[in-house]
C-alpha cells in the first residue's frame, strides 16, 4: 500500500517537474510568470488526441506531431508577445501572460466543446517493477522525465546555448553590449519550456484520459508551487520538489481526504518557505 | 507620477474633475436602465477589493493575490453574523473587515519574509487555503453547498431599520462604501506612514537606512488591503445573497488584477476607471458568448502593450496637457 502510494507519487511528481521546469526555465530567462504555462499542457494533450480521434494515428506518432504543433504555437505567441516581454514591468507580464491564458484556453473550448473529451491511447498494460505491478506508460513518464532534466542539465551547464540562457537570466543590458541576441534566447527557451510542458501533457492524458479545456488552470497553479519549492531557476530542485510535492499528495489523498489533496502544494509551499525563503536548493536568496 | 500628488494639495482641476464625476455617478440612476446599474454594481464588488491591492502593490510594491481569499473571509463573516444573529449591515460590514485583517495578520509572518516572485506565490497558496478550509468545515460553511437567503443589507442602528432591496438603493450603498473606501485609500496613501510605503516601493533598503522598520510597514499595508477586500466581500455577499467556495476562484483574482494593472496602478483614479471599463467590457462581449474569453484575452494582451501604464495614463497625460500646458514639475514623466 504504501509502496504503491509512492510510486504513485513519484509518477504525478514527475509530471509536476517536467511542467515546471519549463515555467522555470522562462522564467530564468525572461524574468516573468508564464500565466498561460498549463495551456501549453492542455494544448498537448488536445493535439495528440486531435491526432488520434480525428487522423487515426498511433499514440506513438501523435507525441512527435504535438510537440511540433505546440512548438507552432508558441512560436507564433512567442514571437507575438513573450519577446515584447523582456522589458515590460513584471506585473504587465503577468497581464499579458493571462490574456494568452485565457484565449489559449478559450479557443480550446470553442474548437474542441466545452464538455471532457476521452483520451484514447497510450499504453497502459501493468508490467512488473520491484515487484509491483505498474502501468507501462508510468514506468515511461518517470523515464522520460529523468532523461529529460538529464538532458536539460547538460544544456544549461555545457552548451553555449545554455552559457546564453544563463548570461540573459543575468544581465540583459550586458548581452546586448557582448553581441547576445536576447530575443533569440528568450524565444527559444520559450519554445523549449512550452514544448516540455506539452510533452507532459500528451505522456499524462492516457492516465488521466478526461481532457477539458480548463485542464492546464490547476497545473499552472501548481506549477508556481513546485517552482518557488526547488527554488527558482534550479533545474534539479524542480524535479526534487515535484517529487516531493507528488508524493505528499497521494499520502495525503490516502490518509487525511480526497478533498485535501489539492491545497496540499500550497500547505506545503507556506511551510517550505518559513523553514527556507530561497527553496529547498537555491544558494542564494534570487528575490 | 500621474495621478497623484505626494504630501501637497490636490491641483483646482483635479478637484473639479473628481466632483464632476461624482455627481454623474450620483445622478446616473435617473437615466440608466436597472440592467446598466447592476453592472455598475459588479464593477463597485470589484473596485472595494482592487482598491486593497492598489494600497498594496502600488504603493508597498508587493503583489498580493490572496485579495479575493480575504474577500471571501470578508463575505463569509459578514453572512454568518447575520444570519445568526440578525445584526445590522453596518455591524456586518465593519465584522467584514476585521476578520480578514485579523487573519492577515499571523498569515503575513511567513509572507513577509519573501519578496518578489516568492511573495505572489505565497499570497496564491493563502487563497487556496483558505478555499480548502471553507469546503472542509461544513458545520460553519455548509461547505461546497455554501450559505444561501444571506439577509438583505439592513440599515438601521440596531433592530430595526430601512432593508435595501432594489438595485437603485444597492447602487447607491454600493457608491457610499466605495466612496469611503476612496476616501480611506487616499488618507492613508497621504499619511506619513503613506509616504514611507511608497519609500519603501521604492527602494525598500534605502527606505530602512533612514530608519523606521520596513516590516511594520509592510504588514500594515498587508493587513489594510485585507480590510478593503473583506469590504468587498460584505457588500457582494448582501448583494447577491449566497456565497460558495466557488468565491475563490481563479478567475475573480484575475479580475480583480485586470482592474488594478489595467486601469493603472499606483493611482487613485486607475483602479475606478479599470473597474468600470473591464466589467462593462466582459457584460458587452456578452453579445458573442462563444467568443466572449478569447476576446477578453486577445484585449488584455493587447492592452499591455499599448496602455503599458494602465487606461488612466494616457487620460491624465491628455487631461494635463489641455488644462495646464505648461506645468511640468520634476518629477513628471
Amino acid at each position: 500500500m504504501l509502496q504503491n502510494l509512492f510510486t504513485d507519487g513519484l509518477v504525478i511528481g514527475s509530471v509536476y517537474a517536467l511542467v515546471s521546469v519549463g515555467m522555470t526555465v522562462i522564467l530564468g530567462v525572461l524574468g516573468q510568470i508564464n500565466f498561460a504555462h498549463g495551456e501549453y499542457y492542455m494544448a498537448g494533450a488536445f493535439a495528440a488526441w486531435w491526432a488520434i480521434d480525428r487522423l487515426g494515428l498511433s499514440y506513438m506518432a501523435s507525441i512527435p506531431l504535438t510537440i511540433l504543433i505546440v512548438g507552432i504555437l508558441s512560436l507564433a505567441i512567442g514571437y507575438a508577445v513573450m519577446q515584447r516581454l523582456v522589458d515590460v514591468s513584471f506585473d504587465a507580464g503577468i497581464i499579458a501572460t493571462l490574456g494568452v491564458s485565457l484565449l489559449l484556453q478559450n479557443t480550446a473550448t470553442l474548437i474542441f466543446g466545452g464538455t471532457y473529451q476521452i483520451f484514447d491511447g497510450g499504453w497502459l498494460e501493468p508490467m512488473r517493477v520491484f515487484g509491483e505491478d505498474i502501468a507501462q506508460q508510468r514506468v515511461l513518464i518517470f523515464l522520460v522525465t529523468l532523461v529529460v532534466f538529464g538532458a536539460l542539465e547538460w544544456l544549461v551547464r555545457k552548451s553555449t546555448f545554455g552559457k546564453q540562457m544563463r548570461a540573459v537570466s543575468q544581465n540583459v543590458e550586458c548581452c546586448h553590449v557582448l553581441g547576445v541576441d536576447v530575443r533569440r534566447v528568450v524565444l527559444i527557451t520559450f519554445i523549449l519550456g512550452t514544448t516540455l510542458a506539452a510533452l507532459s501533457g500528451v505522456m499524462t492524458a492516457p492516465i488521466t484520459i478526461n481532457i477539458y479545456g480548463a485542464m492546464g488552470e490547476a497545473i499552472t497553479l501548481k506549477s508556481f508551487a513546485v517552482i518557488v519549492m526547488g527554488g527558482m531557476g534550479s533545474i534539479g530542485g524542480t524535479l526534487v520538489a515535484g517529487w516531493v510535492l507528488g508524493i505528499m499528495e497521494s499520502l495525503v489523498a490516502a490518509y487525511v481526504g480526497l478533498q485535501f489533496r489539492d491545497a496540499v502544494a500550497f500547505a506545503l509551499l507556506v511551510m517550505v518557505l518559513m523553514w527556507r525563503p530561497s527553496g529547498f536548493f537555491s544558494t542564494k536568496a534570487r528575490y | 507620477m500621474p495621478g497623484i500628488a505626494i504630501g501637497g494639495r490636490y491641483a483646482a482641476p483635479q478637484v473639479a474633475g473628481g466632483v464632476l464625476i461624482a455627481a454623474c455617478l450620483v445622478l446616473f440612476p435617473l437615466v440608466a436602465s436597472s440592467y446598466q446599474l447592476s453592472t455598475l454594481i459588479v464593477s463597485m464588488v470589484f473596485l472595494l477589493p482592487a482598491i486593497g491591492l492598489n494600497l498594496i502593490l502600488g504603493y508597498t510594491g508587493m503583489l498580493s493575490l490572496a485579495q479575493m481569499g480575504f474577500f471571501g473571509v470578508g463575505g463569509y463573516t459578514s453572512a454568518l453574523i447575520a444570519m445568526h444573529f440578525g445584526t445590522p449591515f453596518w455591524l456586518n460590514f465593519v465584522a467584514a473587515c476585521l476578520v480578514p485583517a485579523l487573519l492577515a495578520a499571523p498569515l503575513a509572518i511567513p509572507a513577509l519574509r519573501l519578496r518578489h516572485t516568492s511573495f505572489v506565490m505565497c499570497t496564491i497558496a493563502f487563497v487556496f487555503i483558505i478555499e480548502s478550509v471553507s469546503k472542509n468545515w461544513v458545520g460553519l460553511t455548509r461547505g461546497d453547498m455554501g450559505l444561501s437567503s444571506v439577509p438583505r443589507p439592513r440599515i438601521g442602528l440596531w433592530s430595526d431599520g430601512f432593508i435595501v432591496h432594489t438595485t437603485v438603493q444597492y447602487y447607491y450603498l454600493g457608491l457610499l462604501l466605495c466612496a469611503l473606501a476612496v476616501a480611506a485609500l487616499v488618507a492613508i496613501v497621504r499619511s506619513p506612514a503613506g509616504r514611507y510605503m511608497i519609500a519603501i516601493r521604492e527602494d525598500e533598503i534605502l527606505a530602512a537606512s533612514v530608519g523606521g522598520r520596513t516590516w511594520h510597514y509592510r504588514l500594515a499595508a498587508f493587513v489594510l488591503s485585507a480590510a478593503f477586500a473583506g469590504a468587498g466581500g460584505s457588500y457582494y455577499v448582501h448583494y447577491v445573497t449566497v456565497i460558495s467556495p466557488t468565491v475563490f476562484d481563479p478567475s475573480y483574482t484575475n479580475t480583480v488584477l485586470v482592474v488594478v494593472l489595467g486601469g493603472g496602478v499606483g493611482t487613485i483614479a486607475g483602479p475606478i476607471l479599470g473597474s468600470v471599463v473591464f466589467v462593462a467590457l466582459s457584460e458587452a462581449l456578452r453579445i458573442a458568448p462563444e467568443l466572449r474569453m478569447v476576446v477578453y484575452g486577445l484585449v488584455l494582451t493587447t492592452s499591455v502593450f499599448a496602455f503599458p501604464k494602465g487606461l488612466i495614463a494616457p487620460l491624465t497625460s491628455a487631461l494635463r496637457g489641455a488644462v495646464q500646458p505648461k506645468a511640468r514639475g520634476p518629477h513628471d514623466r
